[in-house]
């Protein structure tokens, strides 16, 4: 019963990932899944849903064809409906019935492409993991796809990756950070996958250097990293203090070629008199802000799957509902930053910080989702 | 690298033909893997002396996390064979497929091939490819090839056909494609002319011919294979022959 939540939810599965971070990009998502399924991953865990289009489709799956291991009707559903539509890629996403019978997303798409016409690629979710998962898996498969050697942008050219609504609602983060590289002495050469066009995104390997605001881009800055000597950046420049820290890593990495992890510095090997919960970038980006302003020891307690460089080498966290109640329990911290609906598993005498995180709590909280970039967020 | 599924009829000696082949190839030389896929998890006691290993599903079944490690579900059989049994759900529950899926993605997870860089691969599959589990191992960059063994008898080819039509119902993908057939001969009449004539009609080869063997009996009551506890007898020298023969057809991968 390791993995039981009696009182708190689980975060967005990877399907929800996937659609997330290709919304805005012109393709066409396509998750295997029986009908009525679409409501989950493109409202529920989309709040673009409402005021702008994506092609996101069910292929309605029904029992015969999951026993039957139709993926006829699959591929010629999904030719049909980019004829009509004419996308500029297509994704393929498994789900839990398909994960069940075995479906071969590889095969599936590779034939889709073969009858289209249009670049086709699996995404192999299967809805039991996270969001991380499936985002991650989409935005390196765009920069693998997409992004081709071109010289360098004038200045110093970033990359903003990482950036889905899940991690960051519609608060604002993506829209201040370009800002926040303005001010700074640097240009935004593209966001994956936030507030920017695909062809923009081809143009990334012009940048000198990528900032990760999440770990949904981690697998795409090692990607740019690997193939175009592009350095990367770990962390959100949020507050006042954490803020100047990841400038100067923008320049010493930009300078340096080597990839930097600013965000570790908000978590300490031990327990702290702060602690936050949440996705790992997130969370040590802010616990770092916490630490900086009032020297006290923070500590992050991430129940996704994270970097461990991110997380100052640590390897594990405590993951489940009964982990970190006990955990939050046996030291019980001054302040706890969480979603709001972790506060009913943490120690009532512990000063609650809220940070509404959309992949945990939906549209719960959506308003009050911070714009991490604001530098009096953190301030106590 | 040479790989390759071996698919027949439920007991019509799958596991021996391909223990046998997996042997023969390491005694050539090459490095090889050999995963069992079925959930009885017997594919590679006779390259073992007769002592079964800890198949993936019962390692799963006992641990809250996924192996970190090949070792903990592998063992080094004859002549350094790599062993590995998918083994499956308890009998009667869950789904044995999918537990192929899971054991393969599991592989790839731990990067099998890019760690141990085997010259052979050989999956020894359950019986017919009644699901979407057992035609995971023909998927792309698992086996390139596949063998279907068959006897004389009636049921055995007509499993013997099934399998070949459920590979070609794949040639619109990058799968394995069948290479032919292994005769194990159970001795009834006109055992060769009934298989040469499916194998004909087929338009497929017969690549190995192996004789009814008391050899390959008493060698496996001891734990072995021909190769190992009879390497001159008739038997053995077939299975010589085709591993030869298929290393031969192999593009060298220098």
């Amino acid at each position: 019963m390791k993995n039981v939540s009696r009182i708190i939810p689980c975060y967005a599965a990877d399907t929800s990932g996937v659609c997330s971070a290709l919304y805005e990009l012109g393709g066409m998502t396509v998750v295997h899944d029986a009908s009525g399924c679409n409501s989950t991953y493109a409202t529920h865990d989309e709040p673009r849903w409402y005021d702008r289009q994506s092609l996101i489709f069910i292929s309605a799956l029904t029992e015969m064809d999951a026993i039957m291991g139709n993926d006829e009707k699959l591929i010629a559903d999904v030719v049909s409906a980019a004829h009509d539509r004419n996308p500029a890629f297509i994704a393929v996403c498994g789900s839990p019935m398909p994960m069940m019978t075995g479906v071969d997303f590889d095969a599936a798409a590779a034939e889709i492409e073969r009858r289209s016409g249009i670049r086709t690629f699996a995404m192999h979710t299967n809805g039991t993991h996270s969001y991380i998962n499936g985002a991650s898996e989409a935005l390196y498969t765009i920069a693998k796809e997409y992004v081709r050697d071109i010289p360098k942008a004038a200045g110093t050219g970033v990359n903003i990756l990482g950036a889905t609504p899940l991690d960051f609602g519609l608060g604002g983060t993506a829209a201040s950070l370009r800002q926040w590289l303005h001010e700074n002495g640097f240009s935004a050469v593209s966001c994956f996958a936030m507030g920017d066009s695909l062809d923009s995104l081809k143009k990334a390997a012009s940048a000198k250097v990528s900032l990760v605001i999440s770990q949904t881009g981690i697998p795409a800055a090692q990607y740019l990293f690997e193939q175009f000597g592009i350095p990367y950046v770990c962390g959100i420049p949020t507050g006042t203090e954490f803020s100047k820290i990841i400038a100067d890593a923008l320049k010493e990495a930009a300078q340096t070629g080597t990839p930097l992890y600013p965000c570790a510095i908000g978590n300490s090997a031990d327990r702290g008199d702060i602690t936050v919960i949440g996705e790992s970038i997130s969370a040590c980006s802010a616990a770092a802000e916490l630490h900086l302003q009032t020297g006290r020891k923070t500590r992050v307690i991430c129940p996704l799957p994270f970097e461990p460089a991110c997380m100052n080498g640590a390897l594990e966290s405590p993951a489940s509902e009964e982990e970190i109640e006990r955990e939050l329990a046996a030291y019980i911290p001054e302040i706890i930053a969480a979603d709001p609906l972790y506060r009913m598993i943490c120690p009532p005498q512990a000063k609650f910080l809220e940070l509404p995180h959309y992949a945990f709590s939906g549209r719960c909280f959506d308003k009050r989702i911070p714009d991490y970039v604001n530098p009096n967020l953190f301030r106590l | 690298m040479i790989k390759i599924a071996i698919y027949g009829k439920g007991g019509i000696g799958k596991s021996t033909c391909t223990a046998n082949l997996s042997a023969a190839f390491a005694s050539l030389g090459k490095k090889v893997i050999q995963i069992g896929c079925d959930p009885k998890a017997d594919s590679t006691v006779n390259l073992l002396n007769g002592k079964p290993l800890t198949p993936v599903m019962d390692y799963m079944r006992m641990h809250d996390d996924e192996p970190e490690d090949i070792s903990v579900i592998s063992r080094t059989g004859y002549k350094g064979v790599l062993c590995m049994e998918t083994g499956g759900p308890t009998p009667g529950l869950g789904c044995a497929g999918r537990g192929i899926i899971t054991t393969f993605n599991l592989l790839k997870q731990l990067e099998l091939f890019e760690q141990y860089q085997p010259d052979v691969v050989l999956y020894d599959v359950l019986g017919d490819v009644v699901c979407g589990g057992f035609a995971a191992p023909i998927r792309e960059g698992y086996a390139s090839k596949v063998l279907i063994v068959t006897s004389g008898e009636k049921m055995a080819l007509y499993a013997a056909n099934n399998i070949r039509n459920a590979v070609e119902n794949f040639a619109d993908r990058s799968y394995a494609k069948v290479r032919g057939i292994i005769l194990n001969r159970r001795n009834v009449a006109d055992e060769e002319a009934k298989v040469r004539a499916f194998a004909d009609s087929a338009g497929l080869d017969i690549v190995a011919d192996i004789p009814r063997s008391d050899d390959i009996i008493r060698c496996e009551d001891a734990g072995k294979t021909v190769i190992e506890g009879a390497p001159d007898c008739a038997a053995a020298q077939r299975f010589f022959a085709l591993a030869q023969k298929l290393a031969a057809e192999e593009p060298s991968d220098e």
